[in-house]
C-alpha cells in the first residue's frame, strides 16, 4: 500500500531511515495535525445565544465591522441572536431599550477580517424593524413584514419574500439581490455594485447604481413608481406581456432599445433616436423612469 | 370665468395665453398674482450659472469650525465601532457630516435653480439645439477656445468620444466596461483637499479600507466630472441636472458609509 508523509511531495518515495516520521504511522500523523487544528478552530470559535422579550413592532439593530447577519421570522414575542464569534479579539456589546434592541461587534485593537469576525444568526418577530450593518457582509433577510434597513460596504445583501414593509440598502461594492418584494418601499443604492430585482413591486421602488448593473424582472405593479439610475451601468427591465406601465427611458451618451411596440407618450416630439422614448403599455398603471449616463437600457418582454 | 378657472391654468397664462386676458384686466388678485409670476419666472431665467465654490471657502469652513472647537486634530487610532453610549465617541471625524451635508446643499441649490420655471416635461434635445450663448468663458474656466467656439455642435456620442481616453473609444461592449472604469477611476484623481483628509482619516482609522475607498472616490469623482462636462455643453437637459444631483449624492454616501464606520 501507498503512503505519503508531509514534506516529502510524493507517494511511495524511498525515505531514509532514522527519521521521525519512518517510526510513526503517517497517516495518523496527519489525522492527528487535522484533529489538532479542528480543535484549535473549534476552542477559538465561540457561539452565544441571546434572548430578548419584545412586544409588537420590535425594533432590532445589529452592526458588526466582519462578518455576515441573517435574519429570519421567529416568534412574534421574542429576538433571538446567535452571535458566532471567531477570536477573543471582538466581543458582543448589546443593549435592551424596551422594544429597541441594539448589538455591535466590539472588535479590539489589531483585529484583522478573520480574527474581528462575529457573525449574527438572528430570528425576529416578522413585523420587527430590522437595521443590519456590515462592511463584509454577507446579510441576508427572509419572510419578513417590517422595515428593513441593510448597510455594507462590500456585503453581499440578499432580501427575499419580503413584503409590506420599507427596504432600503446601501452598498459600496456589494451586489443587492432582491426577490419576491411585495408592497414595498424600496430604496436600493450602491456605488459600484449590481442590483437585481425579481419579483419587486410596491408604490416606491428605486434604485440607483453608479456603475454597477441594475436588472428587473417583473410586471411593474399597479400604480407605484419606479425609477432605476445609474452612470455607466446598464440598465435591463423585462417585463411579461401583460404588464401596464408608462415608460420613460432616456440614456444622455448610451443607446436605449426596446424589444416591443409602445404607445408613444409624446407623439409629437422628436427624440433622439435610439437614446430615449417614451411610451406606454397596457394602461400604464405604474410609472417607470429608467435613467443612465452612458450606459445601456434594453426593455425587454418576457 | 372665476378665479379658480384661472389658477388652474396660471403656466399657461404666465406663458403668454392671452385667452384669459379679460378676467386679468377685471380681477386686480389673479392680474398681481401673474405678475409676481412673470417676474420670478424672467429672474430664474437671468439667473447665472454657478460655479463649484472655490477651495478657499471648504479651508475657510473648515477653519471656522477648527476655531468654534467642532473638529479638531486627529486622535489615536482606534478600530472600535461606536455605536453603544456607554464608550466615548471620536469627534475628529464630525468635519466629515457637514462637509458632505454642505457638498449636497450646494448642488441641490445649483440643481435647483437651473431648472427652467413651468417646465413640467422631460424633452430631451439633440446636442445641435442647445443654445450656444448659454455657455460663456467665466462660466466654463476648464474650456478651450475650441470647445467655446463650438460648444454644442457636437453629437452626444462623440461628447463621449472625445472625453473617453483613446484606450476604450471602441465600441461599448460589456467586457471593456470593466477597463473603461478602471480608466476613468486612474484620470480621476482625488481633487479637493476634503477628498484627501478623507483619505487621511480612514486609513489612520481602517488602514486595510484605505484603497477601498479611494478607488471609490476616484469613481464617484470621475462622474461627477463628467457629469458637470456634460451639464455645461447640454444646461437645458433636465435629467443631465438631476444625475448630477444624484452622483452627489453618492459622494455623500460615501463620506457618510466611511463616517458611520470609522468614528
Amino acid at each position: 500500500m501507498k503512503s505519503w508523509c508531509i514534506g516529502c511531495g510524493s507517494t511511495g518515495m524511498a525515505r531514509p531511515k532514522g527519521r521521525f516520521m519512518e517510526s510513526i504511522p503517517q497517516r495518523s500523523v496527519v489525522v492527528v495535525v487535522m484533529a489538532a487544528f479542528l480543535v484549535s478552530v473549534a476552542v477559538a470559535q465561540t457561539r452565544r445565544e441571546f434572548r430578548y422579550t419584545v412586544g409588537p413592532h420590535a425594533n432590532v439593530s445589529v452592526d458588526t465591522q466582519y462578518g455576515g447577519i441573517s435574519v429570519t421570522p421567529g416568534d412574534i414575542d421574542e429576538v433571538v441572536l446567535v452571535a458566532i464569534i471567531q477570536s477573543d479579539k471582538a466581543e458582543v456589546d448589546y443593549q435592551q431599550s424596551g422594544n429597541r434592541i441594539q448589538v455591535v461587534s466590539h472588535v479590539f485593537p489589531g483585529a484583522d477580517q478573520q480574527t474581528g469576525r462575529i457573525d449574527y444568526e438572528l430570528r425576529v418577530p416578522r413585523d420587527a424593524t430590522v437595521s443590519l450593518r456590515s462592511s463584509t457582509g454577507p446579510l441576508a433577510a427572509q419572510h419578513l413584514n417590517g422595515d428593513l434597513t441593510m448597510e455594507g460596504t462590500d456585503a453581499v445583501v440578499d432580501i427575499h419574500d419580503v413584503s409590506n414593509g420599507h427596504v432600503h440598502v446601501s452598498t459600496m461594492r456589494g451586489p443587492v439581490t432582491l426577490t419576491n418584494v411585495q408592497n414595498g418601499h424600496v430604496e436600493i443604492s450602491s456605488i459600484s455594485g449590481d442590483v437585481t430585482m425579481k419579483t419587486v413591486t410596491g408604490p416606491l421602488v428605486k434604485a440607483n447604481s453608479g456603475t454597477g448593473r441594475i436588472t428587473y424582472d417583473g410586471d411593474f405593479g399597479s400604480g407605484g413608481d419606479y425609477k432605476f439610475t445609474t452612470h455607466s451601468g446598464d440598465i435591463t427591465a423585462i417585463v411579461p406581456a401583460s404588464a401596464s406601465a408608462d415608460f420613460s427611458v432616456h440614456s444622455m451618451l448610451g443607446k436605449v432599445q426596446k424589444d416591443f411596440p409602445l404607445q408613444p407618450r409624446y407623439p409629437h416630439l422628436a427624440f433622439e433616436e435610439g437614446r430615449a422614448f417614451f411610451g406606454t403599455v397596457g394602461k400604464a398603471a405604474s410609472a417607470v423612469v429608467l435613467r443612465s449616463f452612458s450606459g445601456r437600457i434594453r426593455l425587454k418582454q418576457r | 370665468m372665476t378665479c379658480s378657472d384661472v389658477q388652474q391654468v396660471l403656466p399657461d397664462i404666465v406663458d403668454g395665453d392671452a385667452e384669459f386676458q379679460s378676467h386679468l384686466d377685471s380681477c386686480p388678485a389673479c392680474s398681481a398674482l401673474v405678475a409676481d409670476l412673470r417676474l420670478i419666472a424672467a429672474g430664474a431665467q437671468e439667473l447665472a450659472e454657478a460655479e463649484q465654490p472655490p477651495a478657499r471657502v471648504w479651508v475657510n469652513i473648515a477653519n471656522q469650525l477648527r476655531a468654534e472647537g467642532i473638529i479638531h486634530d486627529p486622535g489615536p487610532v482606534s478600530v472600535r465601532p461606536a455605536l453603544l453610549p456607554s464608550r466615548p465617541r471620536r469627534s475628529i471625524v464630525w468635519w466629515l457630516a457637514p462637509v458632505a451635508a454642505a457638498v449636497l446643499a450646494a448642488v441641490s441649490y445649483q440643481v435647483a435653480h437651473k431648472q427652467q420655471p413651468f417646465q413640467t416635461k422631460v424633452a430631451v434635445q439633440p446636442a445641435t439645439q442647445q443654445p450656444a450663448q448659454s455657455v460663456t468663458a467665466s462660466q466654463t474656466p476648464q474650456s478651450t477656445p475650441a470647445e467655446l467656439a463650438s460648444p454644442a455642435t457636437k453629437h452626444p456620442q462623440q461628447l463621449a468620444q472625445d472625453r473617453t481616453p483613446s484606450s476604450s473609444k471602441t465600441a461599448r461592449p460589456a467586457d471593456s466596461k470593466v477597463e473603461e472604469n478602471r480608466v476613468a477611476a486612474e484620470v480621476s484623481p482625488p481633487a479637493s483637499a476634503e477628498d484627501q483628509r478623507f483619505l487621511t482619516e480612514v486609513s489612520e482609522r481602517t488602514p486595510g479600507m484605505r484603497s477601498t475607498y479611494e478607488n471609490q472616490l476616484r469613481a464617484v469623482n470621475g462622474e461627477i466630472r463628467d457629469t458637470l462636462e456634460f451639464v455645461r455643453r447640454h444646461p437645458g437637459d433636465i435629467d443631465a441636472r438631476q444625475h448630477l444631483l444624484e452622483v452627489y449624492q453618492q459622494k455623500a454616501m460615501l463620506y457618510q458609509m466611511a463616517l458611520d464606520r470609522i468614528q
